[in-house]
């Protein structure tokens, strides 16, 4: 189970969630001048990557609210949680503070203020 | 539930209405070990989700039908018959008592309505969306430890705080309303699954304790 | 059923040869695909100085992690050949490699939940017996005769409306058959090289002339890439991308009961699928998790989802315990159908995107994947599943019959 920090809810059991796939996939500005190459990438290649991986989730059952996150695919350590429409932070990462245990708010990592977790909403 | 002549209004509807988890009042009853924990489905509510940007004019004037606007997760606002609970940031759930109905002589919806405007956002009646079951007593925080992995430790939640999140699996808003008392609401559909299940996780309680 | 004795094993199945400087052709992955490609290779096309470079010990991933299923009732005229091709080689490969690797043709049932589940499994009915694939639907009454074990009550949250049936599908031991072909490999004059981990390709201009390994370049005129769950991994070192992502599989058996389970069910719907394997685990397996995940294991709530489907439709197994789960790595695309084929690098082939269901088509990829390296073009049933078909927009959506695993 990951424990994933929501930006506006804290730190919750992953059930709560729904993955998004890569992050920072813009939707093509001028679909009709796209080769059948590039709408097929478009619609059908995503990376892959073995290591970091900036992806898209949604807290489903709290808020709501899709977010990024940068995560290990090997490791599966969480090493930020930012916002919509913000660039990928840049590597390299300090550790995660809070892997799978109990934590007191959003990670250190992540470049929200962590002061948006409420009481009780943390476990 | 209280029957007033108002509420006979809705074209007789209000007589036969039946709340989600009315046919298994008598187990809650039986099921519930006094002094030690207890569950009950509420009265009927009167609920409306609203969705609106806080910070603007149309999210002011909200707030002042509803005694302000929650800012952040687990934050409740509101007057003496109104309650709302923050969702998400621009999406909140507003619960009131059952007469507060604009059919029932009330007028929460339409001022929520006129309150919202032409203003960015949404004012939905969901009055029939969810129940709300009460669990109490000195053993109800560890009748929800067993399925829910929030930190409902006393320490960490305290009362007042309402959260939407995983009860036994399902979507649940959870709503700590005092010390040792939580109200609960799942959705209609759930409400069958989440009464059995919570009358489970009670049931240990009935029994004397093994030192 | 269940209390088949295993045949003898023997003392000795392959050699562990150095790699040599240069081969005709180079396997990347040896897990079963890359085994049976290499197979193929040396005994119909008469490449012996191969190799099959495999980066742990052979078939120690989702070779050794799968939970068996093998069945051809795929909904459409592409698939059904590719599969149905594999189960017809599954009926005679104990012979032709001289391994009983227990194939054991018990059936398999697809349980339908719901109406649309059933006009779905109908409808694939209908389409297997126009294809040539033995395929039967039940209503509860049927399942429970051939599964008395299975709960048909209407009052479980998802009753069991009826299944689709194959009795020629079924389950082998998935070890063995790599040890079969990896004895045959060898015998052929194969060299099956393990703890040997491609890191990059060299290329010639465009066309690929030898691969890089932690143990020293390797020259070869051809290359197949086998590599399952790390397909686009090996393909970025290429230098091309695939349509595919990876994902944690998990699977679990409970402890060894008598023979309770006789035949193989699935339900897509509640997310859970169950066979008894020879010795007597329970064997089950859920859905992938949803995340990308390279880590050789998933979260425990999909462990949970399973039990509890699983305890919903076999009452008995309430009783049973969880002895031991793990997970692989499943390289999954958008239709749930393979890939093969060529690559935009020349002399490289790409089999994979299997993801959760390849083992049972393992002799089919080899047979043809082999055809494919050997003479540089598709093989008949495999050219619908090469990588254009996502320009072309040809896919072809298995996803009713492929959806929660196999
Ligand atoms: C839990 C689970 C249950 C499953 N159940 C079924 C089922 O019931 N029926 C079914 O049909 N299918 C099932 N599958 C799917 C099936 O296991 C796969 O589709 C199939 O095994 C993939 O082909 P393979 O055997 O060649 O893969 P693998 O055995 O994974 O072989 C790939 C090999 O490539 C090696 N490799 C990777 N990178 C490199 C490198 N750089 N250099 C050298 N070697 C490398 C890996 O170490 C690995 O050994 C299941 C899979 C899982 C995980
Ligand atoms: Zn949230």
């Amino acid at each position: 189970m990951l424990l994933i920090s929501c930006p506006n809810c804290g730190s919750r059991d992953e059930t709560e969630f729904h993955y998004g796939g890569q992050a920072h996939v813009p939707y093509p500005e001028n679909p009709n001048d796209l080769t059948d190459r590039e709408w097929a990438e478009y619609l059908f290649y995503r990376e892959n990557t073995k290591g970091t991986f900036a992806e898209r989730w949604v807290h489903s059952t709290g808020c709501r609210q899709w977010f990024n996150m940068l995560r290990d695919t090997v490791t599966y350590d969480i090493q930020a949680v930012y916002p919509m429409g913000v660039p990928r932070p840049a590597a390299p990462f300090p550790p995660a503070a809070d892997t799978g245990t109990a934590s007191t708010g959003a990670a250190s990592t992540t470049p929200l203020s962590p002061s948006t977790a409420p009481e009780g909403a943390t476990k | 539930m209280a029957n007033t002549a108002a509420f006979t209004g809705i074209n007789g509807l209000r007589e036969i209405r039946r709340s989600p988890a009315s046919h298994l009042a008598e187990a809650f009853e039986t099921g519930s070990v006094q002094g030690t924990v207890t569950l009950n489905e509420g009265p009927f509510q009167t609920m409306a989700g609203v969705r609106v940007d806080p910070r603007s004019e149309a999210g002011t004037r909200i707030g002042s039908v509803t005694g302000g606007l929650p800012v952040r997760c687990g934050e409740v606002r509101g007057t003496d018959r109104v309650s709302v609970l923050w969702l998400g940031p621009q999406e909140f759930l507003v619960v009131a008592p059952e007469d507060a109905h604009d059919s029932l002589g009330g007028d929460l919806i339409g001022s929520l309505k006129s309150a919202l405007g032409d203003g960015a956002g949404q004012v939905v009646d969901l009055s029939a969306n969810r129940t709300t079951f009460e669990l109490s007593g000195p053993q109800a925080r560890a009748v929800l430890e067993k399925g829910c992995a929030l930190d409902l430790h006393p320490r960490v939640l305290k009362p007042g705080t309402a959260l939407n999140t995983e009860v036994g699996n399902i979507p649940v808003v959870l709503f700590k309303t005092g010390e040792e008392s939580f109200r609960l609401f799942p959705r209609a559909s759930f409400a069958d699954y989440l009464g059995r299940w919570l009358l489970d996780a009670m049931r240990e309680f009935a029994s004397p304790e093994v030192p | 059923m269940s209390t088949h004795q295993l045949p003898e094993h023997p003392d000795f199945l392959w050699h562990n040869p150095e790699p040599k400087s240069s081969y005709d052709a180079v396997i990347v992955g040896g897990g079963g695909h890359g085994l049976a490609t290499a197979y193929f290779l040396a005994k119909n096309h008469g490449m012996t100085n191969i190799a099959v470079l495999e980066k742990g010990w052979l078939a120690g991933g989702n070779m050794a992690r799968n939970t068996t299923i093998i069945r051809s009732n795929y909904l459409w005229d592409e698939s059904a050949a590719i599969y149905e091709h594999a189960l017809k080689l599954w009926e005679i490969l104990p012979e032709e490699l001289e391994y009983d690797f227990l194939f054991s043709q018990r059936g398999v049932m697809n349980l339908a939940h719901t109406l649309g589940d059933v006009r779905e499994s109908i409808r694939r009915v209908g389409a297997n017996k126009l294809n040539g694939v033995d395929a039967e639907w039940l209503d509860p009454q049927q399942v429970k005769e051939l599964c008395p074990i299975l709960n048909i009550s209407d009052n479980i949250r998802y009753p069991v409306m009826g299944a689709t049936y194959q009795p020629r599908a079924g389950i082998a031991k998935h070890d063995h058959v790599a040890w079969a072909f990896a004895r045959k490999c060898d015998e052929l004059g194969v060299d099956i090289i393990q703890n040997c981990e491609v890191t990059g390709f060299v290329k010639d201009g465009n066309r690929v002339v030898g691969v890089k390994t932690n143990r020293g370049t390797i020259n070869t005129e051809k290359v197949g890439l086998c590599a399952a769950g790390h397909s686009s991994v090996l393909a970025e070192m290429a230098g091309f991308r695939l349509p595919i992502q990876s994902h944690p599989l998990q699977a679990l058996v409970s402890e060894l009961h008598e023979p309770v389970h006789p035949t193989v069910v699935m339900s897509n719907h509640v997310h859970v699928y169950v066979s008894q394997a020879h010795k007597g685990e329970l064997v089950m397996g859920a859905g992938v998790d949803s995340y990308n995940g390279y880590g050789q294991r998933g979260s425990f709530h999909v462990i949970e989802h399973q039990m509890a489907a699983a305890v919903e439709l076999f009452p008995i197994f309430a009783r049973a315990h969880v002895l031991r789960t793990w997970g692989g790595i499943v390289d999954t695309t958008l239709d749930a159908s393979p890939i093969v084929g060529t690559t935009p690098v020349d002399n490289m082939f790409v089999n994979c995107g299997w993801g959760t269901g390849g083992f049972k088509g393992t002799p089919a990829a080899g047979l043809t994947f082999a055809h494919t390296i050997a003479t540089g073009a598709p093989h008949k049933l495999n050219k619908p599943f090469a990588l254009e078909r996502f320009e072309t927009g040809a896919l072809i959506d298995e996803h009713g019959a492929a959806a929660v695993a196999h």
